[in-house]
């Protein structure tokens, strides 16, 4: 009877599709909405997965997230070298400066100071030029992003801005800086562009600022665990010293208690998961009652209610797979298209799949339920009426 | 042991439906017996009891009294499944309205008792096509319902009735929804599959065009049999 369920369902193709249609659209909100906040959430942290050499993050005790740096003297960084077990300290420069494009735009930009002997925590990823070359005279390497996107030349009328290239010049804070290279950076949080430059070269351009020292980077000795590291220099020096997993759920958690971004999006999740459920389980029911009397000849001709219960069963689990396809198949799709782009993106894992695949699985099982109690509950005598 | 001599056997058989001042008695002591080997039509005004009846026979509606007896066997007092698992292997069912599935090709309509049965989807469809060579339908087994004409329509839903070899078919109003010509050979088919000497046919009716076709036609008016006549063809056919 299996086939027999099967047949009913997919011969009634206009019902069959309302119900994976409304299916696919709950399993793409609830797929595509939290993969774009956990890339959203993702970008809060991602220079620090972006600097991914050093163990140990040290900075002012006043930091509550990654982007909210609290200069600091630059004689923390040889307090640090000084402690023990401690492999190296290089110092990072992280701060908010003002680029100036050539229609006399200005572009708020990311500005890192990377340690002018070792470059550390400089970009993975170099699509255009050496990472070295920021040892050249007013050298700066910008990111992808910031490169095709908010730093690019202006457009002159009816042409498209072109993107920055090698050898381009901006002015940052007045100051001259020579483009000597492309790199791929994670996008930030608040979509900056990113130009790195080196430790020295970055407190020039940030010449108003007394304390300029952001971070200082330190690399703990093999045979010393991160932890003691950490409690030694917090305890040494008096500053906040964190492993960067430490770093990242503390910026993690202060963008998640002090936005409403969870709130919107998880809005988003429930109201795709009631519509999906609501429009689901009505298409579905509708669909039984439609076939109430076939099965009511099913059972008066002896089909029992186990056999009744497993044929609908069949047909919601069917379109619970079908649809759930859909709307993941569509929902990979775009977060193919967004996963090279600066802009939107998304995150698609395994854990986002499970947790909605779950939820279609209880959408239909509640949709199978309600049409399974009017089924049972139906006199077989109905045939005859 | 010789077995039952009666395909049903009602004694008393009351039926009642709502309660307090809204009760209506659908069935008013009702006595019937339905034999081996015959088609006993049951006939009378709407609303006299008839569908109540054949629903109380064929085990698909519980009487509120009384005993009917299935081929000597009281299904009400068997569990719920093995009662319908009872009904799916002894009863077979022709509706006014055919009741086919639109979506099913008319060899699966036909396969549906068989698969219900657990016989396996391509031996049951197999058989289906059999049947519905014997219902004068060959050729037209991949059809569905839509592409079929009245009486098409109806000798599907008799091959259905029938694939399972059932001992005892209870029929609705078979012949309602067709002309008098159409009406007139479906009777022809359920007769010539439905009725033998080991089973029973039993068919509510207001067609007084068909009456020719019955061994006995038993007459109901508000929820009595009024009476049971024994037609010329059932005595000449029952005759020793």
């Amino acid at each position: 009877m299996f086939r027999i369920a099967l047949k009913m369902l997919l011969g009634d193709r206009g019902k069959y599709f309302g119900i994976i249609t409304g299916i696919a659209l709950a399993s793409l909100l609830m797929i595509q909405q939290p993969g774009i906040l956990i890339s959203i959430f993702s970008r809060t942290y991602s220079f620090i997965s972006d600097v991914a050499l050093p163990d140990i993050w040290v900075m002012d005790p006043m930091v509550k997230y990654v982007d909210d740096s609290q200069p600091m003297l630059d004689t923390q960084l040889y307090r640090v070298r000084g402690v023990k077990g401690v492999e190296w300290a290089v110092p990072l420069y992280k701060g908010n400066q003002r680029v100036r494009l050539g229609d006399g735009q200005l572009v708020s930009s990311n500005l890192i100071g990377l340690d002018d002997a070792t470059l550390i925590g400089g970009p993975a990823v170099m699509l255009k030029g050496k990472l070295a070359d920021l040892r050249l005279p007013d050298a700066v390497i910008v990111d992808e992003a910031g490169a095709t996107g908010r730093l690019a030349k202006p457009a002159s009328p009816g042409k498209k801005a072109e993107p920055l290239q090698v050898g381009d010049i901006l002015e940052i804070n007045d100051k001259r800086a020579r483009v000597v290279g492309i790199a791929r950076a994670g996008a930030t949080f608040q979509s900056q562009p990113i130009i790195y430059t080196t430790y020295t070269r970055a407190t020039t351009y940030a010449l108003s600022e007394r304390k300029l020292l952001s971070y200082i980077l330190v690399k703990a000795k093999a045979d010393e665990p991160v932890a003691n590291v950490t409690a030694r220099i917090r305890h040494d020096t008096g500053m906040a010293a964190r492993s960067a997993d430490e770093f990242k759920d503390m910026t993690f958690l202060y963008i998640l208690n002090n936005t409403s971004i969870l709130t919107n999006f998880g809005f988003v999740v429930i109201v795709g998961f009631i519509v999906g459920a609501a429009v689901t389980g009505q298409i579905f029911y509708n669909f039984t009652l439609d076939n109430l009397r076939y099965f009511a000849v099913f059972k008066a001709m002896g089909a029992t209610d186990r056999m009744l219960r497993r044929m609908i069963l069949l047909q919601a689990l069917l379109v619970g797979f079908v649809g759930f396809g859909l709307g993941a198949g569509a929902t990979a799709v775009f977060a193919a298209i967004t996963r090279e782009r600066p802009g939107l993106s998304m995150t698609l894992n395994w854990q986002l799949l499970l947790g909605s695949s779950i939820a279609v699985a209880v959408i239909v099982l509640f949709a199978a339920l309600i049409s399974v109690r009017k089924v049972l509950k139906l006199e077989p005598a109905v045939v005859f009426k | 042991m010789n077995g039952p001599t009666s395909a049903v056997q009602c004694t008393g058989i009351v039926k009642r439906y709502g309660s307090g001042e809204a009760e209506v008695l659908a069935l008013r002591g009702i006595d019937l017996e339905v034999r081996m080997g015959e088609l006993l039509m049951l006939v009378g005004p709407s609303g006299c009891g008839k569908t109540t009846l054949i629903s109380v026979i064929a085990g698909i509606l519980d009487q509120d009294d009384g005993e009917c007896l299935l081929f000597g066997q009281d299904i009400t007092r068997l569990p719920a499944t093995e009662r319908t698992r009872y009904r799916g292997q002894a009863i077979g069912f022709v509706f006014q309205s055919f009741n086919l599935i639109p979506t099913l090709t008319a060899a699966e309509n036909v396969a549906i008792p068989l698969l219900i049965n657990g016989v396996p989807f391509e031996s049951a469809v197999a058989e289906a096509r059999v049947r519905l060579r014997d219902v004068q339908l060959e050729g037209r087994e991949d059809a569905l319902p839509t592409q079929l004409s009245g009486g098409q329509q109806q000798r599907v839903a008799i091959a259905r009735a029938i694939v399972h070899r059932p001992r005892l078919v209870v029929c609705d109003e078979p012949t309602s929804a067709l002309d008098g010509e159409t009406g007139h050979k479906v009777m022809q088919v359920l007769k010539d599959v439905a009725v033998g000497s080991d089973r029973a046919l039993v068919i509510v009716t207001h067609d007084a065009r068909i009456y020719e076709f019955a061994d006995r036609i038993a007459r109901m008016e508000d929820g009595h049999i009024v009476s049971v006549e024994q037609t010329e063809r059932g005595t000449t056919e029952n005759a020793p």
